[in-house]
């Protein structure tokens, strides 16, 4: 990730097309699994695919006007961008109850994540307690504890998110934190 | 349970971690995405196009004409 703010850079000052279009492929390929993480995270699939698709067309259509040089201000934008649209699909649509991501499913992508990073005995164990912290969370802590950590919205994206202010969001999962510690204890 | 030097916010954050590098691993940016995009960057690429073609002026048919004396009746 360390150059994608270089490519975000580079791209609002390019003109030609064919760089264009490289500079957007090499961006979007860091940042499309991303997306899509977050976005099956909060729709279950087939709208999911579509919203996505919405999603990675007003990040592209909007990428030249982004202004800011950091990660994180490039981050927080378009996960900005995502819950906007992520919210025009919920008022079009109720929202379906989410179901968190089976354990299996979780466990398939640790197995996955090896073969970019190997993984010690001592991964493992800590793996394990962080699944087992987020089974004894009940669900709307399961739901913090997942975007802050798995997803890694900061408190300031989530409070955004949740219409609640910034404060609130850090108590908040500060007490999921706490629960789940003392359940799995 | 972890060791001691492990608690449960670093075990959380190292859960996301590799969520998320599972996740890049298994579903890296499909097909469908990249042309979406890329197609968004040629559609907003050829607006930009027309929109500075049809905002340049017409070009000048005498280039060394010189700045015309002001209108009668304005001079300071």
């Amino acid at each position: 990730m360390d150059d994608l703010i270089k490519l975000v850079r580079t791209y609002r000052v390019t003109a030609g097309l064919a760089e264009r279009l490289r500079l957007a492929e090499a961006i979007f390929r860091q940042i499309e699994p991303d997306l899509r993480l977050f976005v099956f995270s909060a729709i279950q699939s087939p709208a999911a695919e579509d919203v996505l698709q919405e999603i990675l067309k007003s990040v592209a259509a909007s990428l030249i006007n982004f202004r800011k040089d950091t990660l994180p201000a490039f981050r927080s934008w378009f996960y900005t961008i995502a819950r906007n649209r992520l919210n025009d699909h919920f008022r079009k649509k109720a929202r379906d109850p989410l179901q968190p991501m089976p354990n299996d499913e979780i466990l398939d992508l640790l197995d996955a994540s090896e073969q970019a990073e190997p993984m010690t005995a001592a991964d493992r164990h800590d793996l394990e307690y962080a699944l087992k912290l987020l089974d004894g969370s009940k669900p709307e802590c399961r739901g913090y504890l997942w975007n802050h950590y798995v997803i890694g919205f900061d408190y300031g994206e989530i409070a955004e998110e949740q219409n609640l202010n910034y404060d609130n969001v850090r108590m908040k999962i500060g007490r999921c934190l706490e629960e789940a510690k003392s359940l799995v204890a | 349970m972890p060791n001691q030097n492990t608690d449960a916010e670093a075990a959380l954050q190292k859960l996301g971690h590799r969520v998320r590098l599972g996740w890049a691993k298994k579903q890296p940016i499909s097909d469908k995405s990249l042309e979406s995009v890329k197609n968004t960057v040629r559609e907003q690429w050829e607006q930009e196009q027309t929109a500075s073609r049809t905002s340049k002026p017409a070009p000048s048919p005498d280039k060394d004409q010189k700045p015309k004396p002001p209108e009668p009746g304005l001079e300071p």
